[in-house]
């Protein structure tokens, strides 16, 4: 210490000098470091920040039959309208909601939901209604000086040209909802985006729905624009058109032959796997989804008891009934257990330990073999070999070579695997032992087993080319929205090769052949365009008056090219009134296919005595 | 860095004042601008007022002798007081703090001017012989002169003016010759406090598990069995060293009662202390525990400081200040926009200015021959440059947020004039720097 009692201390001076000095140079290097040597980090962040961008929605592909000649879905020219809260005047809000909403003809309540008081500072646009007319818009932008904040968008809404035909393949679009957003944010979708929910529209959503694009713009803090960009807009790259495998006409055919009857038809080319036509009845308009009602018209459609959104060709299972016949006669010559020539008695009945199994034909068929046995469906002749001479392993066997309890693989979401039961399987499902009398039910494609009408036609199809299914599919064309260019084309894919002798399945075919020929097809299939080859199916649904009634089938049987040969299934739930109607159907579709005939002209021309009544019930 | 003056009068000084002042008007005009070009703001007129009158008052405290000043010390510190609590009463409230003494449309802020007062008083205490300023009993009562403004304004609350006053006494302390120990005892104190006071909220936001030794501090039972201990090692110790005087009894009662301060001070704050308070400083630690809340400041102003790069964007060109991305930029962030719109050179530039005005404060304690002077000049560089450290620090990210003016450049007459007067005084302490 200094002798000077009162002199300050020079050493403190200095040392309060230094401390100032060294918190001086710190704050320098630091800031050296954010703005030298940091900047572009920094930069890149304020950049960040101040970009925002608005996405340019990319036009959605069109959707185009076989013929490629005119689109069955398309897009027409919409416009949605959006508010920005922050350029509304803070008194006029309730006034411009009221016009407004009077306007677009909706509740000025769900414009203020859309449009909470608190986000009177927002300057994003939100949108409050899209499917705008242009004359709409037009009469907005002549008097936007009414509506402040007002602006608006395009946002072209799908169209689909048959309304409910096609329904079920196509499916529908929606705006996208948070949770699928939350699943699909990787694959580059973002709020706002449309989205296929079902169908066509939600299998191939990555060809039809494009790129959006983005426009970028300078915005502050409140999200109010501000000045030109400093990034270069990215334009949107339009969604592919893709080509079906369905011919509307087709499709149109089998939808009117199978008239308002629940039920389900599957039109394929065996040679490719290709689908010419797929009905679910009842069905529903997909453009009902974008009216204003949408809410309104999707409750409705789902609390129908008919279920109209179920795709009955794929997503429900039936008993197969007599139509599991064609895989039991397979099985049957596969593994000669019972000579073609030898016959079985028909009593009527078939006694298997203490139960009794009928026959169709209470009366009895008498002595049957193999072939006749088929054309007249005899149910005791199936009972004996399938019990006796087959077994439940290798009647399990077979129906999983045909491909049964797995899905066909067809390019629309939800198809249901159907169900192949086994003695395992039952005693994992329900607990119990398979019983000997399962078998015997098991043999005329009754008790557990379950099958799409889709999974039938695969069957058809393994007959006719004789061991091959190819996968059944939809889309047959990639094209380019622009040029129309073919981008990707489809190709026939095997499912599945069977090891069965392809003289086994000639030999089915003959038996099928038979059923229309001479068995109890042949009162209905009456058409003199084809030579059909097929199987009827009745299957208990647990009604005594009803039953499901099946028809698969293929044509031409005769001198044919494999190329020109189809598949048929028609199945006609036991909902509806007993009237044999899937092998009717089928008849009125193959004379129209074959003879190149729409639904009315087969009426005219084919005079059978059931067509009467199918006309008369039209009107 | 001897000054050239004309008739004693310290020009480089007052150049440095007036260079800032000016950069002050012209980023107040900045931040009071749109991207667009539309002024919407007449913030920098007032400020010129305030400037152009503030200047005045300068050169009114230069050409007035500070003997005279410093006679009128005491009264000049009652007043405020005075004029502190009427605050608390009838002020204004602005930004959630009752701070504003207003008459029709003029309004002060007393706190402001308060820190000359209590630097002058002070000072005019501070006047003794060493041997008496060591003395502990005198360091107590000294302290008093602090801690009853400081309290005032922190029951307004405003806690960033209110830290102000503990440094600025301190340095002078210091200088003015404390017991080095006397000092370090309130700094460690309010280190400690603020420490234990933030541990609960850093185990909630930021360690997100449970410490279970922090029951100690939360659960007031065990808190205030933990100070009744303390406080009674204390009391021992204390006897200890009455009764031996060993030295080692004076430290362990030492240390024990910064611990029983700082931990009664600390429960006392977690009562007082607001949750935003708090939030201020758990952003400081991590801003984006908040990031669109309370650390939503930080992060602006760092992307601007930081995005100004070397040569900055422009005057009027920065974006994150225009886009109006930085809250409260005339006052508490006009640095931001300075090292965004001038960059990193703008920034030495600011910094060597400031650097001169407290070089030239220190160099004038250090030339000075009259004691009084030297410890008010002190007070004022400290003043000054603690502004400046947790202002400029909140920009960059160094210091939490408190709503702590820079100097000559914020917005607002109060802090403005306050800095003006306190130049003036060192200008008239360096012109008389001779007379005893």
């Amino acid at each position: 210490m200094r002798a000077d009692d009162t002199s300050l201390s020079k050493n403190r001076i200095y040392f309060f000098a230094a401390c100032i000095v060294a918190f001086f140079a710190v704050y320098l290097i630091h800031l050296f470091n954010l703005q030298v040597v940091n900047e572009e980090f920094y930069q890149e962040r304020a950049t960040q920040v101040t970009q925002r961008s608005v996405p340019i929605y990319a036009q959605r592909g069109e959707i185009f039959d076989r013929n490629y000649d005119t689109p069955v879905v398309s897009n027409i020219d919409s416009f949605a309208v959006d508010i920005i809260p922050g350029e509304i005047p803070a008194g006029e809000r309730e006034s411009i909601f009221r016009r407004l909403a009077e306007y677009l003809g909706l509740p000025p309540s769900e414009i203020n939901r859309k449009i909470p008081p608190s986000y009177s500072n927002l300057y994003q646009p939100i949108e409050i209604k899209s499917g705008i007319s242009l004359e709409t818009i037009t009469y907005l932008a002549e008097h936007l000086e009414d509506f402040p904040g007002l602006t608006w968008h395009s946002k072209p809404i799908r169209n689909y040209v048959e309304k409910e035909t096609l329904a079920h393949v196509l499916g529908y679009v929606g705006d996208i909802t948070r949770e699928e957003l939350q699943v699909l944010y990787n694959q580059g979708y973002s709020y706002g985006s449309v989205l296929g929910k079902s169908g066509i529209e939600k299998q191939y959503d990555f060809l039809l729905r494009g790129k959006d694009g983005k426009e970028f713009r300078t915005v502050d803090v409140r999200g109010r624009k501000v000045g030109d960009a400093l990034l270069e807009d990215e334009p949107p790259v339009l969604g592919s058109n893709i080509v079906l495998t369905i011919d509307r006409h087709i499709q149109r055919l089998c939808e009117k032959a199978l008239g308002q009857r629940s039920g389900a038809v599957v039109v394929t080319k065996p040679a490719t796997g290709e689908i010419l036509a797929l009905v679910s009845y009842p069905s529903f308009d997909p453009n009902l989804f974008y009216d204003t009602s949408s809410a309104e018209a999707f409750r409705h459609l789902s609390l129908n008891t008919q279920f109209p959104f179920l795709n009955r060709a794929i997503q429900s299972q039936y008993p197969p009934a007599s139509t599991y016949k064609i895989i039991m006669t397979t099985a049957i010559i596969e593994e000669e257990v019972i000579p073609l020539n030898k016959t079985i008695v028909c009593p009527g009945h078939f006694n298997y330990g203490d139960r009794v199994f009928r026959c169709h034909k209470l009366s009895g068929h008498g002595p049957l073999a193999l072939f006749s046995a088929l054309a007249e469906s005899c149910d005791v002749y199936y009972y004996t070999t399938g019990a006796e001479y087959l077994g439940v392993e290798r009647i399990v066997d077979f129906s999983r070579r045909y491909g049964l309890g797995e899905p066909s693989g067809i390019d629309i979401p939800g198809e249901s695997a159907g169900t192949l039961p086994s003695p395992s399987w039952v005693s994992k499902t329900y607990n119990s032992r398979w019983q000997g009398g399962d078998t015997v039910n098991m043999s005329i494609g009754q008790g557990y087993l379950g099958m799409t009408p889709i999974q039938m036609a695969n069957v058809v199809s393994m007959v006719v080319n004789e061991g091959t299914v190819y996968k059944p599919h939809i889309l047959k064309e990639v094209r380019d929205p622009v040029t129309g260019d073919i981008i990707e084309e489809i190709k026939p894919e095997v499912l599945s090769t069977s090891t069965i002798r392809p003289s086994t399945f000639r030999a089915v075919q003959k038996a099928m052949r038979q059923v229309i020929t001479e068995g109890t097809a042949r009162v209905v299939i009456t058409t003199d365009a084809t030579s059909v080859a097929g199987k009827t199916g009745t299957g208990e649904a647990g009604f005594d008056d009803r039953w499901h009634s099946w028809f698969a089938a293929y044509a031409p049987f005769e001198n044919s090219k494999p190329e020109d040969q189809i598949v048929l299934v028609v199945l006609v739930e036991a909902a509806n009134d007993w009237e044999w109607w899937g092998p009717k159907a089928a008849n009125i579709i193959l004379h129209g296919i074959f003879s190149r005939k729409t639904y009315e002209e087969v009426l005219g021309s084919l005079r059978t005595w059931y067509l009467r009544a199918e006309s008369r019930g039209e009107r | 860095m001897r000054s050239k003056s004309v008739f004693g009068f310290d020009l480089l000084l007052f150049i440095s004042t007036i260079a800032l002042v000016s950069i002050g008007i012209a980023f107040i005009f900045s931040s009071g601008v749109t991207s667009t070009g539309i002024i919407y703001s007449n913030e920098y007129i007032k400020q010129t007022v305030w400037a152009i009158t503030g200047i005045g008052l300068l050169v009114l405290f230069v050409s007035v002798d500070y003997a005279f000043i410093r006679r009128l010390s005491l009264r000049i510190y009652l007043v405020l007081m005075a004029l502190l609590v009427c605050t608390l009463f009838i002020g204004r409230v602005v930004n959630g703090s009752r701070s504003w003494l207003g008459i029709w449309e003029f309004g002060i802020q007393p706190s402001e001017f308060c820190k000359i007062a209590v630097i002058l008083f002070l000072a005019h205490i501070l006047d003794k012989k060493n041997a008496q300023i060591k003395d502990v009993r005198y360091f107590i009562l000294y302290l008093g002169i602090v801690l009853l403004p400081m309290g005032l304004v922190l029951r307004q609350p405003d806690l960033g003016t209110a830290s102000v006053f503990l440094p600025v006494a301190l340095a002078m302390f210091f200088i003015a010759g404390s017991k080095t120990r006397h000092i370090l005892f309130i700094l460690g104190t309010g280190f400690l406090l603020v420490f234990l006071t933030m541990l609960p909220s850093y185990e909630v936001y930021l360690a997100k598990k449970s410490i279970p030794v922090l029951n100690l501090l939360t659960n007031t039972q065990l808190a205030a069995y933990l100070i009744c201990g303390t406080a009674g090692v204390c009391l021992l110790a204390l006897t200890g060293y009455f009764l031996t005087k060993k030295p080692c009894f004076y430290w362990i009662a030492y240390f024990s009662l910064i611990l029983v301060f700082a931990l009664c001070g600390s429960l006392v704050f977690r009562k007082v202390l607001k949750e935003y308070q708090i939030m201020r400083l758990i952003v400081f630690l991590d801003p984006n525990v908040d990031a669109r809340g309370a650390g939503w400041n930080i992060i602006q102003s760092v992307t601007a400081v930081g995005s100004g790069g070397l040569w900055g964007k422009g005057f009027l060109k920065g974006t994150q200040s225009h886009y109006r991305y930085i809250p409260q930029q005339s006052t508490d962030f006009i640095f931001s926009i300075v090292s965004e719109e001038w960059g990193f050179v703008g920034v030495c530039m600011v910094f060597a200015l400031f650097l001169v005005i407290i070089i030239r404060g220190i160099l004038i304690i250090r030339s000075t021959k009259d004691r009084f002077a030297g410890i008010a000049a002190t007070g004022i560089v400290m003043m000054i440059f603690f502004h400046f450290l947790v202002n400029v620090g909140m920009a960059i990210s160094l210091m939490p947020v408190t709503g702590i003016p820079l100097f000559f450049l914020s917005y607002g007459g109060s802090s403005l004039w306050t800095v003006l007067i306190g130049v003036g005084l060192l200008m008239s302490f360096h012109l008389r720097r001779f007379k005893v």
